[in-house]
């Protein structure tokens, strides 16, 4: 499995496809050592034959760029719009991630996701789960998509 | 086109760029309602004249399987056609959206191109 390629494939096609922006892409991190600065992160819960989470870490001024090119009007103010944005951002890149790891013959389930806004806040939990990180960048700035998984023995 | 579309999604973001595809598509309609989940859809069909539906699967209170279930149970309007849009593609889960009723299906991220693709043979 490749799940850092995987990464880099759901979200630009995400990107391209909804926003028709071509994403800078990092280079995927697996264990701790990449964070960007956050203001707001979408998590989606994964199931079936994994646990996990996939979580879309945005600084404000990008968060509202997304939801700028979604919306087609201007958005200044991270309110329930941009939430919903980037929870959506978070759902098709799952939906994307989902199709690959089948591709493995590993059957996800995905959750509603949920959308936090904060000026300092730390995602924990899952202890020893395998984390995969990637960094991508856009005008308005950096993002990072975060895969945090166990595979269920 | 003419007539009355109904979009399930419990994003109102994503029923917006919906409605913004199906107009970029060249597929017109005269009121376009909107429903957060398949109970509100239930309640919007109970009280509109709704001509298709296009519904997301994944949703709080009711998702989109269990809409087509409780639709497909109501006479007055188990014909009305639904397309799932949805980051759920496999063949297991749209295989059971149409055997409850659902005519096809997009799969998220999509274009206004892929809308058309999907619905413009069904609405000529």
């Amino acid at each position: 499995m490749d799940i850092g390629q995987d990464i880099v494939n759901a979200a630009t096609d995400v990107f391209s496809t909804m926003l028709m922006i071509d994403l800078v892409v990092g280079e995927p991190v697996e264990g701790a050592g990449v964070e960007v600065t956050s203001n707001i992160c979408s998590m989606l819960g994964l199931g079936g034959d994994i646990r996990g989470m996939l979580a879309v870490h945005c600084p404000a001024a990008v968060a509202m760029a997304i939801t700028s090119g979604f919306l087609g009007m201007d958005v200044d103010t991270l309110n329930e719009d941009v939430k919903d944005a980037i929870g959506e951002i978070a759902n098709m890149i799952a939906g994307n991630l989902k199709i690959a790891f089948a591709g493995y013959g590993v059957k996800v389930e995905l959750a509603i996701p949920t959308s936090v806004v904060g000026e300092s806040y730390r995602v924990g939990g899952m202890l020893g789960a395998r984390r995969v990180a990637v960094p991508f960048g856009m005008e308005s700035g950096q993002f990072l998509v975060e895969l945090k998984y166990i595979v269920n023995g | 086109m003419g007539n009355n579309v109904l979009l399930v999604d419990d994003s109102s973001t994503m029923r917006k760029i919906v409605g913004r595809s199906l107009r970029q598509a060249g597929i017109e309609f005269d009121n376009i309602f909107e429903a957060a989940d398949g109970l509100q859809a239930l309640e919007v069909l109970e009280k509109e004249s709704v001509d298709i539906v296009l519904s997301d699967i994944n949703m709080p209170n009711m998702d989109g399987i269990s809409f087509l279930r409780e639709k497909a149970n109501r006479p007055n309007m188990k014909n009305i056609p639904v397309f799932m849009i949805s980051t759920e593609t496999g063949d297991d889960i749209i295989g059971e959206a149409k055997s409850l009723g659902a005519v096809g299906a997009i799969k998220k991220p999509f274009t206004a191109d892929m809308v058309n693709e999907v619905l413009g043979p069904f609405l000529k």
